[in-house]
């Protein structure tokens, strides 16, 4: 009987929605993308999150197209870049840091196996640019630049590209097929070549200047630093660039079975390892103590296990002659105080603690310097270096340079980010200004910013080598990749830091549903949001991130 | 439906209740047993175990469960019926308040059994007169009869100002007593009541909810509109008696006037001492004294202008409670005063408690009180009778 | 990174009156969200009827009757009952009621519901406490948890609800959290395809009542899980037991020390609730190695 009944009043039939809790909250989330500790520390720009993201989605294709936005060498670095990405790596504060350089590796060595190419320029420009030096900062500046469709003419003193990638660095540590391949992907996007064309003097420099609209200076440093300490007259002296060049071509210099290499650096070492290689017995002298020295770890480590004797926090005082072959090293024991500035130091002997060692001859690898015979009077320079800005501009406003011409890192991959560094800022100042993504300034996604619940704790891969003694074989590389079911595996352990994988949790998370999802992404409703800050807390890449409202 | 009922048969009060809801078709059917109300309980699940009454019977633990079940269901949109008594109405009580705060059109058979403490299993109607307060429409049979008409009619009247129904019968008096009762056929019934159809229900098709917190202004309107309900029970009352009397010929309006022509006394009671009563008007009458019964059926609400109309002009009122409130005396006796109240040449009100705990009231005593009341000034307190 | 796969038609809306970062709220978002729109709740007295707006404003997209306090489980029959009357045996019935309305007040009538088996599920959102009147004790608060009413610390046990539902031999019986959303939202999936009585506990840390940070509410509860304090698990037909989140991988003191509740414990006190745990830990490892032997494995889920 519902007929006329009254009816009830207090029936609920509207929706909460008309009231605005939004009002009552101190501080909003913000959607960010925020740049990873790995990026930032990354001199070509990694953009790693975005690539280990795709390699965990098993989308090799698209984690190598990230890769070369910025770095045209993935394989290459992924064997001997000095991986400083590893060492800010927030999962180190976790676990162990992600073996990112393996990753890159697996990427850029299956690049090669299935031979992928760079698309052609999308536009071709007018303005013709010219790089000096085809090492692998000059690459890099050349690839960058081709890639954004300007004409661009590489001049190189040698015969063949790569710069130290070839004549320094051994074949044992980066396999000739890995850079000709690298280098060969590069030269086919179109780059008007020019070998064995040395721009020496000031006046080869005016003509170029004259004849492209901007050029890029990565002449390298090419002048080796000597010892005092030895007559490098003598058939016993040798430089370490000179010896690693006629030993990276298989024929090193003939020496006796005794061999000092002086040197604390990568040079060093592989001038080490390379005179194992021939046979010699090997006595590594370096100022600073094992745990200070330049080179990385692993080759020390390395170096080691193939049975170079290391003297470590030493140096050699006094050559003497014995007979005809035979050398006395008079020694000591130094102590190493590193200056301020990287390549700056001094060192304090240490009485009494003299010591001898017998060698056949002496092979020193303690660094070199640019030769800047070709800028003379054209640029400012500063500490035997050419004086650069942030992008590599100079003193000359159609001038760039970069690389170990222009700085003391003397890393291929700071190399190949300053090549790349300078193509952006040609290309900049050809074209109306474009931004770069992730701007170093912004602050990097702390391991606080990652929800860690939502990762299982796992170890990184173990690096694994060749035995030694097939090592002391010849040119075999050393150190293997991960294997393929490894890496996406491993990706899965990268927190991508400040870069949203759409996970949803942010929206899912909100007790308020104050999180909608939309087309580029998350977006806080603020009509709504009560500020609690849980989508913050969820969010396991530290890409929302809280503001405080005044009202 | 199988089995259609004789048209008469000899049931006891509890029985007829039962027969009255089988034919009110209710679709849920809480139900928790006890004495005197368990055969209701008995006889309905009988009828439902076989198959003659298509509910969902549903036997918790309390009957506390039993009104919290009832009131969802009826706010789904279910019919709903139960039956308790004593301890088990006022296991109710919060949820009697509940359930007429929902207007939830429930209807629940209450036998009147002493309360506890002390234990007792005898008639005594201050169990439902407790709940008078409650938003209930409350009514008090005399008969098994009674109780099958006011069951059935409960319904209708519940259902159409959507407030909950409580018909009470005394313990064993009536809720025991055999008689021959005229059981109509279920096309009859189903079609003075029709299924029950409420303009709001809990459904998924049509999300509305019930019982959010409201603020004061819609509480106080919600109270009004429970009052404005109530006051709406007096036509509806008339109208369900007129179209029951039409298809029943039977006729049973919320008071009865039962030989009050020129009445000088008039008795007032409810439920099972209207028969008593009745009894001793006729052997007054005989002896040519001119004393009339009004049976007040219809309690909540009370129908108080009803009350003045019918009482106008008597000298003097019996009024007999079978209940008692300590500290103010017989709810029935107290109520009068309070619905006469200003009416022109007012009667003298005489409240007995009698039958209170159950002591049987005679019809001899209830002409002996008449004569002593019509003897004696009217005390504004009630009187205890002895038995 | 452990993802989550939800698509689904929102029921709780925006707007309602939970504390910021209220994991009720967060917590019926999916539960409400995983029964589906063919449903009716049931919400006494808590929290949750606060959370479920002022009339006649709704958070819930779904129909919303609000019982008295003790009566949650008998009024979920009578809507059941009502619904199977209407041939509406498809719509669900859903309880979301408090810990005091389900372990103290409301126990009565939601035993004697899983007696009658009847077909409703029952969502106890147990923030240990009487939270809505201001943080009182219930029967769910555990040991030596501060409280309005036990200013010096409770003095006895939690009761065990979820062993005592299991008990009663109902089809299922489980424990979850919003801090392991897709084991509760499996576990609210899970129950819309049983009939009959299911319970599931929700551990429900409250900022207020328990003393936690705006956005701690599910550290606090994923702690709970991980110290052996709040397992999850699972009991089908009340023998066969699942557990879910395997390891007892922290100290019991990880969790209390989140919480300004425990804030007066003694290392004594720590020590002692640190033990229960262990023996109710292993006392369920044992119940779960026994319904394995026995050959009761758990259905497929
Ligand atoms: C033995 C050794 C091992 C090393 N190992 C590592 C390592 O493991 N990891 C790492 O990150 N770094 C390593 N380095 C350092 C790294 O190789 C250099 O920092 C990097 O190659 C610098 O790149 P660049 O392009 O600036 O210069 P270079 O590589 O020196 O290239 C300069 C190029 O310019 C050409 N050139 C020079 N002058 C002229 C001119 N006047 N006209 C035309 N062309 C000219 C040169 O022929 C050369 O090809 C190592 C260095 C050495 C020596
Ligand atoms: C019969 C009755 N007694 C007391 C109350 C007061 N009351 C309202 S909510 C509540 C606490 C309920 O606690 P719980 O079920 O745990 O829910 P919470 O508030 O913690 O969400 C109480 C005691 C009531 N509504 N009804
Ligand atoms: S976790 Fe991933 S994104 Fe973060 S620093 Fe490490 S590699 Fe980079
Ligand atoms: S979880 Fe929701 S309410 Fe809390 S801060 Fe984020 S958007 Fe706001
Ligand atoms: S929680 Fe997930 S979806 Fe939201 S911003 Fe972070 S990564 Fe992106
Ligand atoms: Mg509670």
């Amino acid at each position: 009987m519902s007929v006329g009944a009254p009816i009830p009043t207090a029936w609920t039939t509207g929706t909460t929605e008309v009231l605005k809790t939004g009002t009552w909250r101190a501080a909003l989330p913000r959607y960010v993308s925020a740049p990873s500790p790995c990026h930032l520390a990354c001199p070509v720009a990694g953009e790693s999150a975005e690539w280990i993201g795709r390699v965990r989605e098993r989308d090799f294709r698209g984690a190598w197209e990230i890769l070369v936005r910025n770095n045209p060498f993935p394989a290459t670095a992924g064997r001997i870049c000095h991986r400083p990405c590893e060492g800010a790596c927030n999962r180190s504060g976790f676990d162990s840091s992600l073996a990112i350089r393996a990753l890159e590796r697996h990427v850029g060595d299956r690049a090669i196996a299935e031979g992928w190419r760079f698309p052609p320029p999308p536009s071709e420009r007018a303005e013709p640019v010219a790089v000096v030096g085809g090492g692998p900062s000059g690459l890099s500046a050349a690839y960058h630049m081709r890639r954004r469709g300007y004409r661009v003419a590489l001049f190189e003193r040698e015969r063949e590209l790569g710069g130290l990638m070839r004549y320094g660095i051994p074949a044992y540590r980066l396999p000739r097929a890995v850079l000709d391949a690298e280098i060969d992907r590069i030269l086919a996007l179109g780059i008007d070549l020019r070998l064995g064309a040395a721009i020496d003097r000031p006046e080869d420099l005016a003509r170029l200047r004259a004849e492209f609209g901007a050029v890029y200076l990565a002449v390298g440093a090419g002048r080796q630093k000597r010892l005092q300490t030895l007559d490098y007259e003598k058939p016993w002296a040798i430089d370490g660039a000179a010896w690693l060049r006629r030993a990276n071509a298989g024929r090193p210099p003939a020496l006796g079975p005794r061999l000092a290499v002086v040197g604390g650096g990568s040079a060093a070492i592989d001038v080490a390892r390379g005179a194992r290689r021939f046979g010699h017995e090997v006595t590594l002298i370096a100022l600073e103590r094992e745990g200070e020295m330049l080179a990385q770890r692993s080759e020390i480590e390395e170096a080691i296990e193939e049975g170079v004797r290391l003297q470590d926090g030493a140096m050699i005082e006094r050559v003497t002659e014995r007979g005809a072959k035979s050398l006395a090293l008079e020694c000591v024991r130094v102590d190493f105080i590193a200056g301020a500035e990287r390549g700056s130091f001094r060192v304090e002997r240490i009485a009494g603690s003299e010591f001898r060692i017998a060698a056949d001859a002496v092979v020193s690898a303690i660094g070199q310097d640019p030769d800047l015979g070709a800028i003379e009077g054209a640029l400012s320079t500063r500490r035997a270096l050419i004086e650069t800005g942030e992008a590599q501009t100079t003193s000359a406003p159609d001038l760039y340079a970069g690389g170990d011409a222009a700085s003391m890192e003397r890393f291929v991959t700071a190399a190949i980010g300053m090549g790349r560094r300078a193509a952006l800022a040609i290309d900049a100042s050809f074209a109306a200004a474009r931004r770069e993504r992730g701007a170093a300034s912004e602050r990097p996604v702390p391991l606080a910013a990652i929800a860690t619940f939502y990762y299982p704790k796992g170890e990184r891969p173990c690096e694994r080598r060749l035995g030694v003694e097939e090592r002391l074989r010849g040119e075999a590389e050393v150190e293997f990749g991960i294997l393929p079911e490894e890496a996406p595996r491993e990706a899965e352990r990268c927190f991508s830091c400040g870069t949203c994988i759409f996970c949803d949790n942010c929206f899912l998370y909100c007790p308020d549903l104050a999180v909608r999802r939309i087309p580029s992404g998350y977006e806080v409703l603020g009509d709504y949001c009560k500020g609690c800050g849980i989508c913050v807390k969820e969010c396991p890449t530290g890409s929302m991130e809280m503001a405080e409202e005044l009202r | 439906m199988r089995n259609a009922p004789p048209d008469r048969m000899l049931l006891t009060g509890n029985h007829a209740v039962a027969w009255a809801a089988r034919l009110a078709r209710p679709k849920v059917l809480p139900v928790y047993p006890i004495t005197p109300q368990t055969p209701i309980l008995e006889k309905l699940s009988e009828f439902e175990a076989k198959g003659e009454l298509d509910a969902e019977v549903i036997t918790p633990e309390s009957e506390h469960s039993v009104m919290a079940a009832s009131i969802a269901a009826s706010l789904a949109g279910a019919r709903v019926f139960t039956a308790t008594a004593s301890q088990g109405l006022l296991l109710m009580h919060e949820l009697l308040h509940y359930a007429s705060g929902a207007r939830a059109p429930i209807v629940v058979a209450n036998v009147n059994r002493t309360v506890a403490s002390p234990w007792g299993f005898w008639p005594d109607e201050t169990d439902s007169l407790a709940q008078r307060d409650a938003g209930w429409i409350q009514f008090y049979c005399e008969s098994a009869q009674d109780c099958l008409d006011t069951v059935i009619a409960a319904f209708r009247i519940a259902e159409s100002v959507l407030v909950p129904a409580m018909v009470n019968l005394d313990a064993f008096y009536v809720s025991h007593a055999l008689e021959p009762v005229s059981v109509p056929g279920q096309e009859l019934v189903d079609a003075f009541l029709p299924p029950y159809s409420p303009p709001h229900r809990i459904d998924p098709q049509n999300p509305e909810s019930w019982g959010n917190v409201v603020s004061q202004e819609m509480y106080c309107r919600h109270r009004r509109d429970l009052g404005e309900a109530m006051a709406r029970v007096f036509e509806v009352a008339l109208e369900t008696e007129r179209e029951w009397s039409r298809l029943t010929g039977r006729s049973s309006p919320i008071i009865e006037r039962y030989r009050c022509e020129g009445a000088r006394t008039v008795i007032v009671a409810m439920g099972s001492l209207c028969g008593t009563a009745r009894d001793a008007v006729d052997a007054l009458r005989e002896g040519a004294e001119a004393v009339g019964l009004l049976k007040v059926r219809l309690f909540r609400p009370l129908p108080v202008e009803a009350l003045r109309a019918a009482l106008a002009g008597v000298a003097e009122i019996l009024v007999l409670d079978r209940n008692y409130s300590p500290g103010y005396g017989g709810v029935l006796h107290q109520e009068l005063r309070g619905a006469l109240y200003g009416i022109a040449d007012p009667p003298k009100i005489h409240g007995r408690l009698a039958g209170v705990g159950g002591v049987n009231v005679s019809a001899e005593r209830i002409a002996e009180l008449v004569r002593e009341a019509a003897a004696g000034e009217a005390r504004r307190e009630s009187v205890w009778v002895e038995g | 990174m452990r993802a989550l796969a939800v698509g689904y038609e929102p029921i709780l809306s925006s707007g309602h009156a939970a504390c910021p970062g209220c994991i009720e709220a967060l917590t019926v978002r999916h539960v409400a969200a995983a029964l589906g729109t063919n449903t009716v709740a049931v919400v006494p007295p808590s929290c949750m009827a606060i959370i479920a707006g002022p009339q006649p404003f709704s958070s819930f997209k779904i129909p919303v009757y609000q019982p008295s306090l003790e009566a949650s489980a008998a009024a979920a029959t009578g809507l059941r009952r009502a619904l199977d009357a209407q041939e509406k045996r498809d719509t669900l019935v859903a309880v979301f009621a408090g810990d005091g309305g389900t372990y103290d007040i409301g126990f009565q009538c939601l035993s004697s519901a899983a007696e009658r088996n009847e077909d409703f599920i029952y969502f106890c959102f147990d923030n240990e406490g009487y939270m809505n009147t201001g943080a009182q004790k219930s029967s769910a608060t555990p040991h030596f948890a501060k409280t309005g009413s036990t200013p010096a610390g409770k003095a006895s046990k939690k009761k065990n609800l979820t062993e005592i539902m299991a008990a009663h031999g109902v089809p299922y019986v489980a424990t979850a959290c919003a801090g392991y959303l897709a084991d509760l939202i499996r576990k609210g999936e899970k129950a819309t395809r049983i009939r009959g009585t299911r319970i599931i506990t929700l551990l429900v840390p409250c900022l207020d009542g328990w003393g936690l940070a705006d956005d701690c509410g599910l550290e606090a509860a994923r702690f709970a899980v991980e110290s052996g304090v709040f397992p999850l698990y699972e009991v089908e037909e009340g023998c066969r037991y699942t557990l879910n989140e395997a390891g007892k991988t922290r100290p019991v003191r990880d969790y209390l020390s989140l919480q300004r509740r425990y804030r007066h414990a003694t290392p004594e006190e720590i020590d002692a609730l640190q033990a229960e745990v262990d023996a109710g830990w292993a006392r369920l490892l044992e119940r779960v190695a026994a319904s394995r032997e026995s050959g009761l494995t758990p259905s497929a889920k």
